[in-house]
């Protein structure tokens, strides 16, 4: 417990929320606006952001009587957090309301240089970094939710599996399997645009 | 093209940092407030699960229990040799109550 000085602690704050205090819910909102922000901005379109956050926000209110405090608030709100992320996707992936991003023959040549060049040459230039994330997004856009989301806690974020499920709700069987399929089709996409 | 593993990670290197590099939105007060003003639109948290939530939950928890027992049941009738043709007629024939009852009724 914490004495008047101190900032009251997430648990305490929860229990302040459950007990009736709405409007304590605000100072979780300030605490953790931008650790959420950080996670959804990772994983769905810039535009897509605010709604996204809007509802994670709203979904950890409504379980926050399932909130044990076993690993702690942060760790439970980000879990919430990336399931609200893939639960876009997968929702995006039934109706097929975003425009899939398309890729135009600079990719193809900067993915071959990249290929092909046994010099040690810098990629570190802004064109090239804003090639790279196009092509992500290009292959992204390709997969199917659960291979997305996967691949990109466990091979872009370095997640180990553990974490990833934990973070799923997944078992650790099914996000290693999940993660080497995921990555042999990003693979496999990568390579068909080489060869074309 | 030979995808090199030399040239898999560099690629990685690559995508990694652009993963990394998409820049965070700033959210104006005004995302804050309707965020809150949906939030209190909601109500008070429910503390308690609904019944529903606690039969989901006790239904859970019971099936390892039920597995086992089932497997359990299984593997006795298994070694037992039960035979339920023959379980059944020895009843019948055994009992003189259900016995008298079927004889009354003339079967």
């Amino acid at each position: 417990m914490n004495n008047g000085s101190s900032k009251p602690s997430d648990e305490e704050i929860v229990r302040r929320v459950i007990g009736g205090d709405i409007d304590a819910f605000e100072s979780i909102l300030l605490r953790y606006k931008d650790h959420v922000l950080k996670i959804v901005t990772k994983h769905v379109p810039y535009r897509e952001v605010e709604e996204t956050a809007h509802d994670v926000f709203v979904r950890a209110y409504q379980s926050l009587a399932t909130f044990k405090g076993k690993s702690g608030f942060k760790n439970w709100l980000s879990a919430i957090a990336v399931r609200a992320c893939y639960d876009f996707w997968r929702k995006h992936y039934r109706s097929r309301e975003l425009p899939m991003s398309s890729l135009s023959e600079d990719h193809q040549e900067w993915l071959e240089e990249v290929m092909s060049d046994r010099s040690d040459q810098s990629f570190d230039d802004r064109v090239s970094q804003e090639k790279a994330r196009e092509l992500l997004e290009w292959a992204l856009d390709r997969l199917s939710p659960e291979d997305r989301t996967v691949l990109e806690l466990v091979y872009l974020e370095g997640r180990s599996g553990r974490e990833a499920a934990d973070l799923l709700g997944w078992s650790v069987p099914n996000v290693k399997v999940r993660s080497l399929r995921a990555r042999r089709k990003l693979r496999h996409l990568l390579a068909g645009l080489v060869e074309v | 093209m030979k995808w090199l593993k030399r040239d898999h990670t560099r690629l990685k290197k690559l995508l990694i940092r652009a993963y990394h590099e998409k820049e965070k939105p700033d959210v104006d007060e005004l995302w804050q407030i309707s965020v809150m003003r949906h939030i209190r639109s909601l109500g008070p948290v429910r503390s308690e699960r609904g019944y529903v939530g606690l039969f989901e939950q006790s239904v859970w928890r019971l099936a390892p229990v039920t597995g086992l027992l089932i497997l359990i049941l299984i593997a006795l009738l298994l070694t037992l040799d039960f035979m339920p043709d023959y379980e059944m007629a020895k009843i019948f024939i055994d009992d003189p109550v259900e016995f008298t009852v079927v004889q009354w009724f003339g079967v």
